[in-house]
């Protein structure tokens, strides 16, 4: 039994004996990571049913560790190496102690800029060197990963091993557990970053009762956090003090982050990238509004909004600089401590992404899950059950609470445990509103493109999409560009393949959007 | 010819070219001795109050710059300083003197047919990422991948073009009468080289060790994709200094970048004298 075992049965031993009371249990029980309400659950529990329970939250990390163990006495290597984005080791770096102290196995870690890990994994494939064991890439890699055959289909090892990704209690969130954790349908990497994005208003304006006056009586509806476009757009213009230095919001014009802007605003009015034939539908009059809406806006941004990276743009948003961000969970993180957030420390309140108004007139709430790292097995490890079990032990539901919090990574809550019941050191990083927002949005997103070619599409969008921000194009031009790019792509690739990988995803959207888009008719 | 006096315009246009060309190095160095509070700030802060040396030490000890609240480093310069030290130097003498052998031939000997250096000169027509991947595939297959015996081989490929060419330009301009005369009197057609056409062409020698030492010095692309965790180089550790709680650290890329200027600014000073010689000689064609 793992370390962490003993400590849990330790405190349930006192308990049953009464050494310590209720009270106690359940903040001991926190702070090993066992959420709140199961802690709870089990103090009221005749003690085999808490050890059931107990077992059960624990039983993913308890079959990732009973696998480590047994892989980690066979191996001949002793050393554990992981391609990792740089800036990601904080939520890592904790354990190495513990790996090497119990299973006698180093963990390597080797960072490369994140731009680049999917160019070394692709790389990997082709010079096959067996030096990294685990590989962190976005969900976007997977496809083209695994048709080079560079990382392991996980999905036999995740029938035998059990990792809860799909536990109706403590497994990913749906459809994230589907779109950012396979590929046709098969496991190819165990999700451990929930990066999706939301909005962050300023709440100490929001409160501001003179603001609370002259906005109600320039648009009619009481100033609040955005609940559709319309209002986010008001609210930009209505904040937006560049004579103070003040902006109404900061979200992404620069390039490799602007295609999600428009990603974003494209599924929010019920489109999809693609038709059920994998023909662009972007170029469309959803997408032409999306881009309108955009160029609306953009003299409301930051004047860096279109050199931001997300470091600068959290920086900025941090100094207290904008009204609104459309930011990553690692942002509201940022802005909430205050050594990177000195403006913004208690003053922020986070929402879901804004609706938009369908044709029919109902409101869709959508969401975009975009970035998001996950660990893969490489084919050429030496040890690849070693990496499975560190993949999955890492992502288990107590372990993976326990690593989010750590502040020197920007692994961001993904398993419904995480969010709905979670422990106190992912509260006070995040807040409850917090992780509610996260919830919230996060069932109703929609994936990258995690596709074959899925960086190619993506950089072919994001070209259009800055093109037409700079004024270099208008949004048709930029849009029927775009879609001739995707045509290209497609037809080299083939089309049946991404049409199959297309339709996997699309079949685990979110009912609300599948209906808005059609996709719910689709075979 | 007597010096001519500058006149106020042509010294106006030349103080803003100065100013232009220092500004980068200035504002480097400014961020280099920045502590983490004034990286980003708005507006710029153009010289700290309280400058630090912060951001050198996190180049070596990456606690160092705990002090500031920021974690997440994990990244030691040392051995990408070491790395490219190693690199440059080795791949550097090695092109020069591979270079000045070909350069030689082909100037004195160039029996090996006119259009010889052109073909030499190719193997730079081809765009650095197009052929990345096929020595990735050819390094890995003769377990050269992630080691600075092939790291080097890629550098005296690629920069054996410039230094072929630079060089003969400098030997064509020597003229090889004096090396017959040497050789009348005796010494072989190696030792006439080595006593009469390398010391004449010193200048060009050291221009051109300097302009391929920066190409080797400079160079991401290669090193990016050849490294894995054994071999690192001060271009490829730039992009690395990312953290999740501080996002770019730009003072210690600025630190790391002032680190990587001086061996060049310290080789420059040294050879100065040679270099205005070297950067003219062979300009002028008979």
């Amino acid at each position: 039994m793992s370390e962490f075992g003993k400590q849990i049965d330790s405190v349930l031993e006192s308990y049953a004996e009464g050494e310590i009371g209720r009270r106690d249990f359940v903040r001991r029980m926190v702070g090993l990571g066992i959420t709140a309400s199961v802690a709870g659950a089990l103090a009221g529990s005749p003690l085999a049913v808490r050890k059931a329970w107990a077992a059960d939250i624990k039983g993913a990390e308890d079959r990732a560790w009973a696998l480590a163990k047994e892989a980690a006495a066979k191996a001949e290597k002793k050393t554990l190496t992981l391609l990792i984005p740089t800036g990601s080791i904080g939520n890592m770096q904790p354990y190495v102690e513990l790996w090497k102290n119990e299973l006698g196995i180093t963990l390597e870690f080797i960072e490369e800029p994140d731009e680049v890990v999917h160019t070394k994994g692709m790389q990997e494939a082709v010079a096959k060197t067996g030096r990294y064991d685990v590989m962190m890439p976005t969900a976007m890699s997977y496809p083209d990963w695994i048709d080079s055959g560079v990382i392991y289909d996980l999905t036999d090892w995740t029938e035998t091993h059990q990792p809860d990704l799909f536990h109706p209690e403590w497994g990913v969130v749906f459809p994230a557990s589907h779109h950012a954790q396979l590929y046709n349908g098969r496991v190819a990497g165990l999700l451990n970053d929930g990066d999706q994005i939301t909005l962050l208003c300023r709440k100490d304006h929001l409160t501001d009762s003179d603001k609370m006056k002259a906005f109600a009586d320039r648009y009619g509806y009481p100033l609040a956090v955005p609940k559709t476009w319309k209002e986010y757009h008001d609210l930009a213009a209505f904040m937006h003090d560049p004579d103070n230095k003040f902006f109404g919001s900061q979200e992404y014009r620069s390039r490799y982050y602007v295609k999600w802007m428009f990603m974003q605003r494209l599924v929010s009015k019920g489109r999809l990238y693609f038709d059920d034939d994998v023909n662009p539908t972007f170029n469309s009059e959803e997408g032409l509004a999306a881009l309108e809406d955009m160029l609306a806006v953009n003299p409301y941004l930051h004047p860096d909004a279109f050199s931001f990276t997300w470091s600068s743009n959290y920086n900025a948003f941090g100094r207290g600089e904008s009204f609104m961000n459309i930011v990553w969970p690692s942002g509201f993180k940022y802005s909430k401590a205050p050594s990177t957030g000195p403006g913004t420390t208690g003053k922020i309140a986070a929402t879901v992404m804004p609706a938009d108004t369908l044709k029919d007139g109902t409101l869709l709430y959508a969401g975009l899950f975009c970035w998001g790292f996950g660990y893969t097995v490489s084919k050429y490890s030496e040890n690849p059950e070693l990496a499975y079990a560190y993949a999955q032990w890492m992502t288990s539901p107590t372990i993976s609470a326990d690593a989010i919090p750590y502040l020197g990574g920007y692994s961001d809550p993904y398993r419904l445990n995480h969010m709905l019941a979670p422990t106190q050191r992912l509260i006070d990083t995040y807040s409850p509103e917090y992780l509610d927002t996260l919830y919230n949005n996060m069932v109703n997103t929609v994936p990258d493109f995690v596709l074959p070619g899925g960086f190619e599409y993506q950089d072919a969008l994001d070209k259009e999409v800055h093109a037409c921000m700079i004024g270099d194009k208008t949004p048709k031009e930029a849009l029927d560009d775009a879609a001739r790019g995707f045509e290209r792509i497609t037809r080299r690739i083939g089309k049946d393949k991404v049409k199959t990988s297309w339709l996997s995803l699309a079949k685990n959207l979110a009912e609300p959007i599948k209906k808005a888009s059609g996709a719910d008719q689709w075979a | 010819m007597p010096a001519r006096p500058l006149g106020v315009p042509l010294a106006l246009v030349l103080a803003t070219a100065l100013v232009l060309t220092l500004f980068p190095i200035f504002w480097i160095v400014m961020t280099a001795i920045k502590p983490p509070t004034d990286w980003n700030a708005v507006p710029a802060i153009w010289v700290p109050a309280e400058p630090t040396l912060v951001n050198f030490k996190t180049l070596f000890d990456a606690e160092a710059i705990r002090e500031y609240g920021v974690g997440g480093v994990s990244q030691s310069a040392t051995a990408a300083v070491g790395g490219s030290i190693l690199a440059s130097v080795v791949a550097t003498a090695l092109s020069v003197l591979i270079g000045l052998l070909a350069a030689i031939g082909l100037s004195r000997y160039g029996n090996a047919g006119r259009a010889t250096p052109l073909v030499i000169l190719s193997a730079r027509m081809f765009p650095p990422a197009a052929i990345a991947v096929p020595f990735v595939i050819i390094f890995s297959a003769i377990n050269l991948i992630d080691t600075y015996v092939g790291l080097i081989a890629i550098y005296v490929a690629i920069t054996l073009p410039f230094s072929t060419w630079m060089l003969k330009s400098f030997v064509d301009d020597v003229p090889r009468e004096i090396e017959e005369a040497e050789m009348i009197d005796g010494r072989s057609r190696l030792m006439a080289h080595l006593t009469v056409t390398i010391p004449l062409i010193r200048g060009g020698l050291f221009s051109t060790t300097l302009f391929i030492f920066i190409l080797n010095w400079s160079e991401f692309l290669f090193a990016l994709v050849l490294s894995y965790s054994s071999i690192n180089t001060i271009p490829v550790q730039l992009a690395k200094y990312v953290t999740a709680m501080a996002g770019t650290l730009y003072g210690v890329q600025a630190a790391l970048a002032v680190v990587a200027m001086v061996p060049l600014v310290v080789f420059g000073f040294l050879i100065q004298k040679h270099l205005a010689r070297g950067m003219t000689f062979g300009a002028i064609k008979r």
